[in-house]
Parts: structure tokens; C-alpha cells; sequence
């Protein structure tokens, strides 16, 4: 009890560094210096009409790479922490608890309706998030976002059909490889534009159109798949805790 | 193109990035098409990304200009940019391969899985990024995918323990680093931008309360995710239960990233320097004494890792206050590689032993080469010659010492101190044979990455030496030494013996040849003397692994400890000296624990020697013995040196380990102890009384009460060694005692005074190394060191009888050998100086000297012989080889004092002007005179006359020989010898009269002193309850009250 | 009602955001059960973005997006800050990653203990 009071005292206090936070702000009446110059430059230089996308991908690319990363990571360490335990290596306890899993763990079928309107549903969903990572430097939107929307489309596959097998292989190798096509863009910005990451390596083309913006389509095309089939793997990895070989 | 991919991405910083990623992404890849090629690709990328840090460094070093990348195109502030400088090349490099070390340590587990794989490389290129990245939220990023790749890798081993102690870890990061973004976002908010530079050159904009609470969230996210004391049990728990290779690079790894996060910040926390100080002082301190009730093997790493980051804090930040900048690289860098190499060694090291709790440790009893890397890690971390950590240490407290900050100084030695403590504790635990434990196995190649560790340590420490303008080949001949002898120590004693004494003489000779005044005069005693001493070491047919490498390293110390011209030489070699008895010492099987106390004793004193140099630059601003004189507080500076000597010479209150080191240590080694090491304290004690205590006048208080510390030395020394039962200890309380009136003599700081010391330090020399030699002969024969199970060996060994004879009459000062003249000449000094009640003590001291030394004559050599000695031999000749020519000096000089006086009056005539007036052959003074040639006449001439008499007497008349139980010996005859041994408690008599003053007063002082720090230790610890939750709340606290302490909530 | 008209609206999801915070701190702290504590850190997380996209806000601004309805001569003076914006994107996307890490640990603790309760799982201390 007196921890919980002692609890309270603290949050307290920090409800009343907040406060001291909040007083003080005052709401910004013009552009940050960096966002200043990326609402004048930014269009011009990178032909990306998304200021965002402009910022993610090229400005801050090196913070997105790292982002991907941590998807990629966390993929991978969500894997090896649910990988099934190997008879006669794990320990003893982990061992029961994942035979009980598998006498328990019937999973119930879905009801017809949710069926069919997954079979309905999942192809415009997987085109939406293409179609949203492909716009991602023209409108709101790009890699990340769409991926997360292919995402949603394996989530609804798993409620429908939860016994559907989704290849391992198959992500594995879409993740792996738009991971390392990524790098490659990265390096190609060095060797042929300024500097890592610029996306600059391509002809920017006309503004606003689709195929424009020189690189930045290309590295979404990339980050939503990668993001996609990552998250997909990772819904995939908790209903299963099974991971096998990455 | 490819030659452009080769030269502009590979070879630069930037590779690192596209290697650890592109091969980090490809690894699941690899591991499907063939699990041998993703272990090559892993362990190909963490060298690759070793060679490009190296080639880069290497570069900068050689003149090249700071490489800054910039990506996208864009120059900062508006994009990302990343620097790679002399110090970012640095960390970036020592991480690198601490992590390829580790890699190659964590492989069996790692490459299990290929997501593992990826996991490591993508955490080392994270670390990496938090060093070079210029761009805050950047940091950030690389702050989460370092944290998110441990959490999985933590998690890897799955076991429960494991796991729990992943939760706390996670919660406890995933707060600490919204803390971060929380700070990142307000500094935005303020300043507009997000590149470190920018945001340090307008730090002017952050300000008011906004700024404050945003600098000290980031502020403190750092100093959580470094684990401060007390909010750090969730670190600890990690480093406790993680696998050795992940809790390594935790410990070591993402530790150094952050701290070099921290340290880029730095310009911008200058109003919190003094909080960060604190906190991270204390955790130092803290931390090390809760390791003194640690006993699990990883959390006391844990303790150690975590109280070496709060020092690195410390450092970093004293020296940024003290706007000492350029020294950054020595102490900051220094203390940090030493850290890193060490601390992951010792992790890997756990690893391998297995053992989880210390005691357990002596699995490894039989393992030299593990024993030595724990070793040779343990010296690292706690900052001993020659590794990193000595010379950044030195460098820290010198600075501290200039800018007044003795508190701080104080602070530093004590958290040593403790650290050793437990280190070495750990490491006697690992020495110990227990026939019990089942031996340690493991592959020859497992510790391999520790030792390339500990090499890499020893040529840094190398390296740094060679940048400090310091004679570097005379403070490593002795390790250069004993590395040789160590390699041929699987030859035969004799060989190792007689290669060591080649290898002694003629270091030595070419360490001390240049050598004038009292250094050379010492240089006879330490290098010759000890030379002569070691010939008797082959009397013991074992093989005596490590000892003759060891012995060389002491003997040569010894020498390079007297050609030292700096204060920093002297300190380097002091330590060596140390370190090498403590493992000399340790190896007798009955030596491991005395040897402790032995070891931190002597680090006390060598701390308080630390401090006093320190003071002395501080006030000279120079590290030349010579200049020690001229320092502005010589009183402070005498009083902080002298108090080191006196601990090392075993002074009164602070001799405890004196009697079990000696006791304990092997029987010849024991000799060396007391006839030569101990003559470091009194050469010490010499030239800082000849620098401070002649030439600057005053001081002469602190010399007073010298004074006073030697005779009660002397009086106690003696009162204790009356009571003994065992002959070596017995010995050690009369070396303790007889040190105690060269104290005195050189307190006296009179010409005299310093004779007499001197002489009778010649003197200690040759007595001791006879009675100590002897005695190894006696315990040699009897296994026996008790006295009251020996007597009448005198038929069996009259040799020694004859040996211990001369040398305990040199000893007790009665004419007219040598001890007398030194009695004569120290009274005389005290008669003239008017310290009139020291001189009374120094008389009832001498007076009790007798009672004890009289025992040893009489209940060993003399009386009832046992019956199972009956059939004993004298004592080995090569022990009685040395003693001979020892026996010889002493006649000599008994004889002829004018050899050893003349010699030692001109070495303090520089000094003090001479005040011995000779008549001839005779020493004149107020009090009388001394001719010592007539005096051996006149002795001589008492002692022949009644032999000759008896000689006669024997001859013309005719004696019945008596055999030992003959009837007519005794009036009755007992069943055996024991039941009327006269010797067992000898001076019970006089233990009724004033046995109350000797009773282990000391002993009860200081392991009191041992329960309240574990009592501290314990009481400090509450805090890690174990729940991850409370440790959550006390992170919420710690940011709580640095926001208070600042005064955050001021408006 | 005027209170809160007159509050900037970058204001309101500060504060939110800043409420969320402790909510979710208090979350972490106080419930034992660890799932209940990854929602607190989630919580916590998505309070942060909030600060974060209430940072970038600029007074009548509009999305960064440079188009028909923003011309580009226009474009410094009418949108919101892309920075903030751009930010929590990458904050999202870490949280997530966070947060799925944290998830498996805790199942993989109900899996070798059979109980979530964070004090239950004080084994190693001192």
C-alpha cells in the first residue's frame, strides 16, 4: 500500500513536470528552421510533392534504413523467441508447456461469413497497400503505411483460414532480398549521386507523376514489401510459435 | 564502379553500415542454402567491419582529416551526417573487436539459429551507429535496434530466469528511451533541429523550464540505460543470468555506445556536471561495496562492470570541469579500453568456468593458463601496471590532485581498493586446490579470445607507456623477464633456478650499474642480496611452477624501483613489486589468504603513496623525484608517503597481514619477504625523508610522529613475538619489531639517526636472511614449525645451531657483533635529539627482544630432543651456501664497522652533514665512544680463554658421555620427552603480566572494519528487490529527482 | 466551451499526449500482470507520438503535401512541420517492434512459468 501511495507521489510529480511542460508551450507559429527549408527545397531538389516521403526516405533516410532494421530485428527476435523448443535440448518445463499447447490448441474455424468476406476482401486490401506504398512520395502514404495494410491482409487469412500455411521460404527470401536491394540503392546513391541513400540515382522525371521522384518509388516498393511480409510473419510466428529455420 | 564501390563505401566508415546490414539481411539466406556459409559470412562481416575501422583509424592517425559522411546528398544540419574522429575511430574499433573476440566466444550458441546471427551483427553495427551518428533522433534509432537485438538475444536461452530478467531488462530500456524521444522532441521544439552540432552551437536557445526538463530527459535516459546506482537491478539481473556472450557485450558493447552518446552531449549539460559527477561517483563507490557480499560470479561482474561506467562517467566529467580536454584520450580512453577488454575477457572467462558461485572456482585450480588470464584480468580492472588502467588512472588522479579535488581522489582509490577486494578475493577462491571439485575441462582454443584480449591489453598498456616520455625499457625488463621464464618454465628447477639468477644478475646489474648515493647502496641489499637469497631457493626438490618467473619480476622491480626518476616510474614499479610477492605469496598452499590481506594492505599503502604524488604534483607541477622537495604542503606529502611505507613495512596498527604473509609463504620465499622486499618500505621511507623531511625544514612534526610509530612498532613487534608458538611467525613479529627502530632512526632526520637506520638495515638484512633461511632448513627437516615439537636439534643440525647462534646475537644488539653497534649509534641519535621517552621504549624493546630470542635458541636447538627426529641431517648445503657468506658479513663488519659506516655516510652527506668523528678505529659522540675492533678483542678474548680451559680440561680428564634418557641425566626418566616439555607456552608467566597488551587489538579493528563494510554493503542493496516493476519506478525517481536537483520545478 | 475553443489545438494533443504518458507509466508500475504492462507501455509510446505530432503543428497549417490545393511558392507558409511527422513514422514502426519483442518474451515466461505476475519473477537480486 505505501508503495502504491508512493507510486501516486511520484506520478505526481511528474504530472506537475508536465504541467511546467504544457505551460510553457506555446503552439509554433511558423516553420522549424529545418522544416523551413524542406517546404522551400524540398520539391525542387528530390521531386517528391510529399514532404513527409521527402523527409523519411531521403533527408532522414538513414533513420528509415535503421527503421526497417528494427522491423527486420524485431521479425527475427520475435522468431527466435517463439521458435519451438527442440525435443531433448530446451528444458524440461518449456517442453511441457508446449505438448500441452499442442493437445490444448484446436483453433476453432472461422464462421462462413468471415470467410467469404475475406475471399472478397483480401485482393483489394493487398492492392490497396501496393497502391499506397507505389503514391507514397505523391500522397499520404508509403512504404511503411502500405506494408502495414498487406499486413492487415494476412491478419484477415489467418482469422478466416486459420489453418492457411504461409511459406516461410517465401518471406524469408521477399524480406531478405528487399532488405539487401535497399542497402544496394543506398550504396548506387553514393557511387552515382551524392551521397548514401540520395535518391537522386534515377531521373527524378515530371513532378507529380507516378514513376518520378528519382529512387523514393523504388525504396517503397521495397520497405512495403519487406514491412509487409515481416509483420505478416510476425501475426504469423504468434498464432503458431513455430518458427522452424528463419 | 567496382573499384568506386571499393574505395567509397567499403573502405570507408560507411561500409561498416553496409556490411553489417546488407550480410545481416542476407545471413537467413546463406543459412538456408548451407549453415556453413552463414557462419562465414557473420564472422567475415565482423572482421570486415574490424579492418575498416582499423584502415580509418589508422589513417586519422597518421594526419588524415576527420571523416564526416553525409547522406543523401544534402549537407547537414538538414540531413543525417555521421562522423568518424580520433575518438569515434577509437571506440568504434575496441567495440568491433571486443565483439569479433566475443563472436568467435558465443559461436557454439549463436550459430544455433541464423536469426542469432543476424541479431549480433545488426547489434554491432547499432553500437556503431550511436558512436558515429551527428543527428539526435538518429541516435535514438540506433539506441532501439542495439536495445531490441539484445532483448532477443537475451531471450534466446529461454530458460525462466533468463527471460524474467529480460522483462525487467526491456521495461526498464523501453522507459529510459521514451525519456529520450520525450527530450529529442522538446529540443526540436526549441532549437529546430536535430543535428548534434547544430543543436550544441544554438544551445543558447534551449532554455527556460522547457529546455531544462527536455535536456534532463535525455540526460537522464543516458545515464539510466549506463545502470546508476540504485536504478540499475534490472542491469544487474541481466548480467547475472544472460548468456557470458550477450551479458559481455552489454557489459562492454552498448555500455561504450551510450557512454559515447553521453559524451557528445556533454556540451550541452554543462549546467548538470556536478549532478552527473555525484551520481556517478556514487555509483562507483556503491557499487563496489555491494560487490564485497556478491558471490555469484556474472552479478559480481555486474557490480564491477557497472561501478567501471560510473567511473568512466566520473572521469569523463571531472575532466571536462577541470577543462582538461586534451588529457581526455589518456584517462577517459584508457580507463575505457581497459574496461572493455577486461571486463569482456572476464565475462568470456565466466563463461568458459561455468561456475556460478566463486567458491566454486577453484575447478580451475589446476588450470594455469586459466588462472593467469583471471589474473592478468583482475590486475587490469583494478588499474595495475602495466595495463591501460594504471597509466589513466595515474593520469586522473594527477589532474584531481592539481585541481585540490582530494575528495574526489579519496574516492577513486577507495572504490579500488574495494574492487580488488572482491576480485582477488574471487581470484584466492580460483587458486585454491579442492580436491572435492571435479577439474575444469574445456578445449584448448575456448579461451583463446580471452587471451588475445589480455595480449591486447598488455600491448596498449605498452603502447601508452611509450607515449609518456618514461624509461619504458627499464619499467618492462622485469616483465619481459619473467614472460621468458615463464616459457621455459617446464624445464628442470635447476635450469629455471640458474636461468633466473643469469637473467637477475644481469638485469639488475644493468638496471642499478649507473646508480649513486643511497639508491646504490640499496641496490647492493635489494638486487645483490636478493640474488643471494634466491641461490638457497633450489633446496626444495618440486617443480615449483611460476615461482623463479615471479621471483625474477620481483627482484627486477626491486632494481627498477631504484633507478626510478620520476614518481611515475617508482609508482609503476612499486606496484609491480606488489603484485608479484602477493603471487609469490600465493603460492604456498597455506598462502592463498594471508596473501589477500597481504595484497590489499599493500595496494592500501601504495594508495596512500598514489596520493601523496599526487599532492606533490599538484604542488610542483612536476613528477621528478627530485623535485618532490620543492613542494609547497611538504608536511601533507611526507605524511601521505610515509603512511604508505609504514603500511608496507608492517607499522604499528597496520601489521596484520605482516605475521600470516610470513608465516605462511613459502619458507625460503619468507627470507626474501624479510630480508629484501621489506627494504622497499625503508627505501621509500629514506628518500622521502631525505627530499622532504631535510630539505624543506619542516615537516618535522609528521618525523615526530614517525618517531613514535617506529618504537611502538619495535616495543609491540617484540611484546607479540614472546607469545608465539610457531617459529616462523615468531620470526615475522621480531622482523615487524626491528623495522620498527629503522623507522625510528630515519624519523630522527639527523645524520646519526640515519646511520644507525641504515646500518641496522644492513644488519636486518643479514640476520633475517639467515634465521629465515635457517628456519626453512629446521622446517625443511622437522615439518614442523612449531617450536615446542622441536629441541636438541642442535646434534642434528649444528650448522644451523651455529648460523642461528651469530645471527640472533646480531639481533639482539650485546657485543660484539653487529646489532650492537646499531643500538649504540640509534640510542645515541635519540640521546642527541632529546626524544628521551622513545629512547626508554626503545630500551624496554630491546630488553624484551631477548626473551623471545633466547626461546628460539633454546626450545629448538637445545633440551630434550624428540625421539622421531632422532635421525634428522643437518640442513641442505644450498641452503646453508648463502647463509655462510652472510655469517662472513657480519663478522666483517662486527670486526670493521668502518666498511659499511664510511659508505653510508657519504650516501647522506649530500644530505645531512657528516657528524661521525672517528679516533682511529673508534666512533666518538657526546656519549662515548665505540671501537669496535677492540671490543671483538676483548669479547673474543672472554669467550677463548674459559674454552680453551674447557678444551684442556676435557682432554686430561675423563667424561662419561651421557645419552639423552640416561638416568643419569634426570632424576627420573620420563615415558616421553613431550610429557615435561618445558617449552609449550614458554612465557606464560609474562603473558599474566602484560599479556593484556597484546592482545590482537588490530586484528579485531580490522575485521570489524570487514563487517561494517558488508553490513554497508548489505544495507545498500535492499534497493534490488528483484521486481521488475519496482525498478521501473525507481528509473521514475531517478529522472524525479535529477528534475529537483536542478530545480525544474522552479517556475 | 470557450476554454477549450481558445486552447491551441496543438495544446489539447499535448496534454493528451502528456496524459497518456502517465497513464501508461502508471500502468507499468502498478499492474502485476505483464501483459497489462506492455499496454501500459504502449500507452506510454503512443503518448509520446502525440507530444510528437503536436510539436509540429503549426498554427492553420495544412498536411505537407505540395499539391494543386498548396502550390510550392506557397508551401513554407501554409504546412505543418514534415519533421515531427516524419518522426513519429519511424517511432511508430520502433514501438511496434518493441512492443512485439516484449509480447514474446512475456509468452515465452507464461510457457516455462504458467504465470504472468511480474512479482513472481524476482529470482535473481541483490
Amino acid at each position: 500500500m505505501i508503495k502504491r501511495l508512493f507510486i501516486l507521489m511520484m506520478l505526481a510529480v511528474m504530472a506537475v513536470i508536465f504541467l511546467n511542460l504544457a505551460g510553457n508551450y506555446r503552439e509554433n507559429t511558423e516553420l522549424s528552421r529545418l522544416g523551413h527549408y524542406y517546404a522551400e527545397n524540398g520539391p525542387q531538389e528530390l521531386g517528391a510533392p510529399n514532404l513527409v516521403t521527402a523527409v523519411v526516405v531521403t533527408y532522414r533516410g538513414l533513420d528509415t534504413l535503421g527503421e526497417v532494421t528494427v522491423l527486420f530485428i524485431s521479425a527475427a527476435g520475435v522468431g527466435l523467441l517463439l521458435r519451438r523448443t527442440r525435443r531433448k535440448q530446451d528444458d524440461e518445463d518449456l517442453e511441457q508447456g508446449d505438448r500441452a499447447e499442442e493437445t490444448a490448441g484446436v483453433h476453432k474455424p472461422a464462421s462462413e461469413i468471415v470467410e467469404t468476406a475475406t475471399e472478397l476482401l483480401l485482393p483489394m486490401v493487398i492492392l490497396f497497400g501496393i497502391y499506397v506504398f507505389l503514391n507514397g512520395h505523391l500522397s499520404p502514404g508509403g512504404g511503411f503505411q502500405g506494408g502495414a495494410i498487406i499486413a492487415s491482409g494476412t491478419m484477415f487469412l489467418l482469422l478466416a483460414l486459420p489453418e492457411s500455411h504461409i511459406s516461410r521460404l517465401m518471406i524469408a527470401v521477399i524480406e531478405s532480398l528487399s532488405g539487401f536491394s535497399y542497402v544496394v540503392v543506398g550504396v548506387l546513391g553514393v557511387l552515382l549521386a551524392g551521397g548514401f541513400l540520395d535518391n537522386r540515382i534515377i531521373d527524378p522525371g515530371t513532378y507529380g507523376a507516378l514513376f518520378s521522384a528519382g529512387a523514393i518509388p523504388l525504396i517503397y516498393v521495397f520497405v512495403g514489401l519487406k514491412v509487409g511480409f515481416e509483420l505478416s510473419a510476425v501475426l504469423d510466428r504468434f498464432r503458431k510459435e513455430d518458427t522452424g529455420p528463419l | 564502379m567496382v573499384a568506386a564501390f571499393f574505395t567509397d563505401v567499403m573502405l570507408q566508415p560507411l561500409g561498416i553500415y553496409v556490411l553489417a546490414l546488407g550480410a545481416g539481411f542476407l545471413v537467413p539466406l546463406f543459412d538456408r542454402a548451407h549453415r556453413g556459409s552463414a557462419m562465414l559470412v557473420f564472422m567475415g562481416s565482423l572482421a570486415g567491419m574490424v579492418a575498416i575501422a582499423a584502415l580509418n583509424l589508422y589513417a586519422i592517425i597518421n594526419g588524415a582529416a576527420v571523416i564526416d559522411i553525409e547522406t543523401a546528398g544534402i549537407a547537414p544540419p538538414f540531413a543525417i551526417n555521421l562522423r568518424f574522429g580520433l575518438f569515434e575511430g577509437g571506440v568504434v574499433l575496441a567495440v568491433n573487436i571486443a565483439a569479433l573476440l566475443g563472436a568467435w566466444h558465443y559461436l557454439p550458441s549463436l550459430k544455433q539459429h541464423a536469426s542469432a546471427l543476424l541479431l549480433y551483427l545488426i547489434l554491432v553495427m547499432g553500437i556503431n551507429g550511436m558512436v558515429m551518428t551527428r543527428d539526435l533522433f538518429n541516435l535514438f534509432i540506433f539506441i532501439e535496434i542495439t536495445s531490441i537485438a539484445t532483448y532477443a538475444l537475451i531471450g534466446m536461452e529461454r530458460t525462466g530466469t533468463v527471460l524474467a530478467a529480460g522483462f525487467k531488462y526491456i521495461i526498464a530500456t523501453s522507459v529510459a528511451t521514451a525519456f529520450f524521444l520525450l527530450g529529442t522532441i522538446f529540443i526540436y521544439y526549441q532549437v529546430g533541429t536535430l543535428n548534434i552540432d547544430d543543436i550544441i552551437s544554438h544551445g543558447a536557445l534551449i532554455h527556460g523550464p522547457i529546455g531544462l526538463i527536455a535536456t534532463l530527459f535525455v540526460l537522464t535516459s543516458l545515464l539510466i540505460e549506463l545502470k546508476p546506482y540504485p536504478a540499475n537491478g534490472w542491469g544487474l539481473d541481466v548480467y547475472e543470468t544472460a548468456n557470458s556472450g550477450i551479458a559481455s557485450l552489454i557489459s562492454v558493447g552498448v555500455s561504450a555506445g551510450v557512454f559515447f552518446a553521453l559524451f557528445k552531449l556533454l556540451p550541452l549539460m554543462d549546467a548538470y556536471l556536478d549532478s552527473i559527477a555525484v551520481v556517478a561517483g556514487a555509483t562507483f563507490l556503491l557499487s563496489n561495496i555491494i560487490g564485497l557480499k556478491q558471490h555469484n560470479a556474472k552479478r559480481l561482474l555486474g557490480y564491477s562492470s557497472i561501478g567501471q561506467m560510473g567511473l568512466l562517467t566520473l572521469a569523463l566529467v571531472l575532466l571536462e570541469q577541470l577543462d582538461a580536454g586534451a588529457q581526455i584520450a589518456l584517462v577517459v580512453g584508457g580507463l575505457f579500453v581497459n574496461h572493455l577488454l577486461a571486463k569482456a575477457g572476464l565475462f568470456w572467462l565466466a563463461g568458459i568456468v561455468d561456475r556460478t558461485n566463486i567458491k566454486d572456482w577453484a575447478s580451475i585450480a589446476r588450470r594455469p593458463e586459466l588462472l593467469i588470464l583471471l589474473g592478468l584480468m583482475f590486475a587490469a580492472l583494478i588499474g595495475l601496471p602495466p595495463f591501460p588502467g594504471f597509466w589513466a588512472k595515474w593520469e586522473l588522479v594527477m589532474l584531481l590532485g592539481s585541481a585540490d579535488q582530494y575528495g574526489w581522489i579519496l574516492l577513486v582509490l577507495l572504490g579500488s581498493l574495494l574492487e580488488a577486494a572482491y576480485l582477488f578475493r574471487w581470484f584466492s577462491h580460483a587458486r585454491k586446490r579442492d580436491d572435492e571439485l571435479t577439474e575444469h575441462v574445456c578445449s584448448f582454443w575456448q579461451p583463446a579470445p580471452v587471451a588475445i584480449a589480455a595480449a591486447l591489453l598488455v600491448a596498449i598498456g605498452f603502447g601508452m607507456a611509450g607515449t609518456m616520455d618514461l624509461d619504458v625499457p627499464a619499467m618492462f625488463l622485469p616483465l619481459l623477464a619473467g614472460f621468458g621464464l615463464w616459457l621455459i618454465d617446464g624445464l628442470p628447477a635447476r635450469v629455471k633456478q640458474l636461468a633466473m639468477l643469469l637473467a637477475v644478475a644481469a638485469g639488475g646489474y644493468w638496471l642499478t650499474q649507473e646508480l649513486t648515493g643511497i639508491n646504490q647502496l640499496f641496490s647492493y641489499l635489494l638486487v645483490a642480496g636478493g640474488l643471494l637469497i634466491s641461490i638457497a631457493t633450489i633446496y626444495r626438490n618440486d617443480v615449483r611452477n611460476g615461482f623463479y618467473p615471479l621471483l625474477a619480476v620481483l627482484l627486477l622491480s626491486l632494481a627498477a624501483l631504484l633507478r626510478a626518476s620520476t614518481t611515475l616510474e617508482f609508482f609503476f614499479s612499486w606496484e609491480l613489486m606488489t603484485l608479484s610477492s602477493y603471487l609469490l605469496i600465493t603460492l604456498a598452499r597455506a598462502g592463498i589468504k594471508p596473501a589477500l590481506a597481504y595484497l590489499l594492505f599493500s595496494l592500501g599503502s601504495a594508495y596512500f603513496i598514489f596520493a601523496g604524488f599526487a599532492a606533490a604534483f599538484a604542488s610542483t607541477g612536476s613528477i621528478l623525484l627530485a623535485d618532490l622537495g620543492n613542494v609547497s604542503s611538504p608536511g601533507l606529502v611526507f605524511s601521505l608517503l610515509a603512511a604508505g611505507f609504514v603500511i608496507k613495512m608492517g607499522g604499528f596498527g597496520v601489521h596484520i597481514w605482516l605475521p600470516d604473509a610470513y608465516a605462511e609463504a613459502d619458507d625460503d620465499f619468507t627470507a626474501m619477504l624479510s630480508a629484501v622486499v621489506s627494504k622497499a618500505g625503508i627505501f621509500g621511507l629514506v628518500i622521502i625523508a631525505a627530499q622532504l623531511g631535510i630539505r624543506s625544514d619542516i615537516g618535522l612534526d609528521p618525523a615526530y610522529v614517525l618517531g613514535w610509530i617506529g618504537i611502538l612498532t619495535a616495543t609491540f613487534g617484540a611484546l607479540m613475538a614472546v607469545f608465539q608458538e610457531d617459529i616462523k611467525r615468531l620470526v615475522a613479529y621480531s622482523s615487524m619489531g626491528q623495522l620498527g627502530y629503522i623507522v625510528t632512526g630515519v624519523a630522527l632526520m639527523s645524520h646519526l639517526g640515519w646511520v644507525s637506520a641504515l646500518y641496522l638495515t644492513v644488519n636486518h638484512f643479514l640476520f633475517k636472511g639467515i634465521l629465515f633461511l635457517s628456519i626453512a632448513g629446521i622446517v625443511l627437516r622437522t615439518n614442523e614449525r612449531l617450536m615446542y615439537k622441536m629441541g636438541g636439534l642442535i646434534k642434528n643440525m649444528p650448522v644451523t645451531f651455529v648460523f642461528t647462534m651469530i645471527a640472533i646475537i646480531a639481533m639482539s644488539g650485546v657485543p660484539p657483533l653487529t646489532g650492537f653497534g646499531g643500538k649504540w649509534m640509534l640510542f645515541n641519535a635519540l640521546m642527541e635529539k632529546g626524544w628521551y621517552w622513545i629512547a626508554a621504549l626503545a630500551f624496554f624493546s630491546s630488553a624484551v627482544a631477548f626473551l623471545y630470542m633466547f626461546r628460539l635458541l633454546q626450545t629448538v636447538f637445545l633440551g630434550q630432543r624428540k625421539l622421531e627426529h632422532a635421525k634428522l641431517r643437518e640442513a641442505p648445503a644450498i641452503l646453508l651456501v648463502p647463509q655462510v657468506v652472510m655469517i662472513a658479513a657480519i663478522m666483517a663488519i662486527s670486526a670493521y664497522p668502518k666498511l659499511l659506516l664510511d659508505p653510508l655516510s657519504a650516501a647522506i652527506n649530500p644530505w645531512i652533514a657528516n657528524t661521525l668523528v672517528w679516533d682511529g678505529f673508534a666512533l666518538q659522540t657526546h656519549y662515548g665512544y665505540w671501537n669496535a675492533p677492540l671490543i671483538m678483542a676483548i669479547v673474543g678474548g672472554v669467550w677463548m680463554v674459559p674454552l680453551i680451559i674447557l678444551l684442556l680440561v676435557s682432554l686430561t680428564m675423563k667424561i662419561q658421555k651421557v645419552e639423552q634418557f640416561n638416568i643419569v641425566y634426570a632424576a627420573e626418566r620420563p615415558h616421553r620427552p613431550e610429557d615435561t616439555h618445558f617449552a609449550y607456552n614458554f612465557f606464560a608467566h609474562y603473558d599474566r603480566a602484560i599479556g593484556f597488551l597484546v592482545r590482537p587489538r588490530a586484528t579485531a579493528f580490522w575485521n570489524a572494519v570487514i563487517e561494517w563494510s558488508h553490513t554497508l554493503g548489505s544495507s545498500l542493496r535492499v534497493f534490488y528487490n528483484g521486481n521488475g516493476q519496482t525498478y521501473a519506478l525507481f528509473i521514475l525517481m531517478y529522472f524525479v529527482a535529477m528534475v529537483l536537483f536542478n530545480g525544474g520545478l522552479g517556475s | 466551451m470557450s476554454l477549450i475553443a481558445d486552447t491551441p489545438i496543438s495544446l489539447i494533443v499535448l496534454c493528451s499526449g502528456l496524459a497518456l504518458v502517465l497513464i501508461g507509466l502508471w500502468g507499468m508500475l502498478t499492474q502485476r500482470n505483464m501483459i497489462r504492462m506492455i499496454v501500459g507501455f504502449s500507452l506510454t509510446d503512443t503518448g509520446v507520438h502525440m507530444v510528437m505530432v503536436s510539436i509540429g503543428y503549426v498554427t492553420g497549417g495544412t498536411a505537407p503535401i505540395i499539391n494543386d490545393a498548396v502550390p510550392i511558392a506557397e508551401a513554407a507558409s501554409r504546412v505543418v512541420d514534415p519533421v515531427p511527422s516524419a518522426l513519429v513514422l519511424t517511432a511508430i514502426v520502433i514501438g511496434l517492434g518493441v512492443t512485439a519483442v516484449m509480447l514474446s518474451v512475456a509468452i515465452r515466461i507464461y510457457k516455462a512459468r504458467r504465470t504472468l505476475m511480474i512479482d513472481e519473477c524476482t529470482e535473481s537480486k541483490w
